[in-house]
């Protein structure tokens, strides 16, 4: 006998389990015809606030649930709740994000096959959630005024991900001193592609933009089902 | 501090292979890791320290090789490294740049330590590989 050593090749992305169940998680979303939304932000940013709004907006018109993940609580799930949307809530302990794994267990709980859009609210938290693939077909990042103007200058792979940037709190642009062109220069640098929105979920100034965007996409996906069955 | 998270997929993937081979541990693991993701080298290894007692890469290294980003314009196809932040908007023409590289987070290889049997052919084979070329 002798130690012999020996190179193998890998040649694996780390995130290779990840990717392969949000892979499932997105066969079974389109299978079911719904329209995933991962809604991401730093904490504080509002997007519960902004889902109440949307919901309020929209309910009427489809579906939905929503998914809440926070480290401890289900305080955000009470707050969905309340405005008699289902909403089922996972509680991550220690973990900063939300993974696809976490999604396929909440489904085997919360049903969804008979919705229109289910929105996720990802952990708070601009830098992990970027790297997870949960399965969503809609990636929303949400960033406020109040958080000054140079968050997608510092979390540039977060807001290169999103499909759509919500800009949030622009009641408080005057109050915070910041320009909202300049954030908005910002996101387009680091993100030539995403669809923008400036609003305020609080006072609802802009929020038909961001609605009546949403319901689109939610119709184009429901045709897309029904044109593929 | 999802490098934690980072850390032990490294060491289940590093593992798995090393079974398949069975290999008595790991030496070395080569992972490629772009500037553009969200993982930072020096909290990986902190991790990866962590994470790996009691593994099979108990005594592993982890060499991490770091690939710069690199983007490029989808119209006038100039390449560049972006060195002070990230502006994907072309600087010569304003059209969307593209990435390039940046966003690798792979494992190359790892290098094993393997229990093998002496036989004919390994004998062969180290003879093989010694010899001079002409």
């Amino acid at each position: 006998m002798e130690s012999v050593p020996e190179r193998i090749s890998v040649q694996t992305n780390v995130l290779n389990a990840n990717q392969q169940m949000a892979v499932a998680n997105r066969e079974r979303f389109a299978n079911e015809g719904m329209l995933v939304m991962n809604l991401m932000s730093a904490p504080g940013a509002g997007k519960t606030t902004l889902l109440e709004a949307t919901i309020k907006a929209l309910h009427e018109q489809f579906r939905l649930a929503v998914i809440e993940g926070d480290l401890q609580t289900d305080l955000d799930a009470q707050r969905i709740q309340a405005l008699g949307i289902r909403a089922y809530q996972i509680t991550t302990g220690t973990t900063c994000h939300l993974d696809a794994r976490m999604i396929a267990r909440a489904l085997d709980s919360f049903p969804v096959d008979d919705l229109d859009l289910l929105v996720i609210e990802n952990v708070g938290n601009l830098i992990c959630p970027a790297s997870f693939d949960l399965g969503e077909g809609l990636r929303v990042v949400l960033c406020s005024v109040a958080e000054g103007p140079e968050k997608p200058k510092k979390y540039p792979v977060m807001f290169n991900k999103a499909n759509v940037v919500l800009i949030n709190k622009i009641d408080l642009a005057e109050a915070s001193g910041v320009d909202l062109n300049e954030l908005t220069t910002n996101v387009r640098e680091v993100n030539p592609h995403a669809t923008i929105f400036a609003l305020s979920s609080r006072t609802g100034e802009g929020m038909s933009a961001w609605t009546n965007w949403l319901q689109q996409a939610v119709a184009g996906r429901a045709s897309a089902a029904m044109a593929s069955v | 501090m999802h490098e934690i998270s980072i850390a032990e997929s490294i060491i289940r993937i590093a593992e798995a292979k090393a079974h398949e081979q069975n290999a008595r541990s790991i030496q070395v693991i080569k992972l490629r890791l772009g500037t553009f993701t969200t993982i930072v080298a020096e909290s990986l290894q902190f991790a990866f320290e962590i994470a790996r007692r009691g593994t099979l890469s108990q005594d592993a290294r982890l060499e991490i090789e770091i690939v710069p980003m690199v983007v490029r314009c989808v119209v006038c196809k100039a390449s560049t490294q972006p060195s002070h932040g990230v502006c994907l908007i072309c600087e010569q023409c304003g059209f969307p740049l593209e990435i390039v590289s940046g966003e690798e987070l792979q494992i190359e290889y790892i290098e094993v330590d393997s229990e093998k049997e002496e036989s004919p052919w390994s004998q062969y084979r180290s003879e093989f590989q010694f010899r001079p070329t002409s």
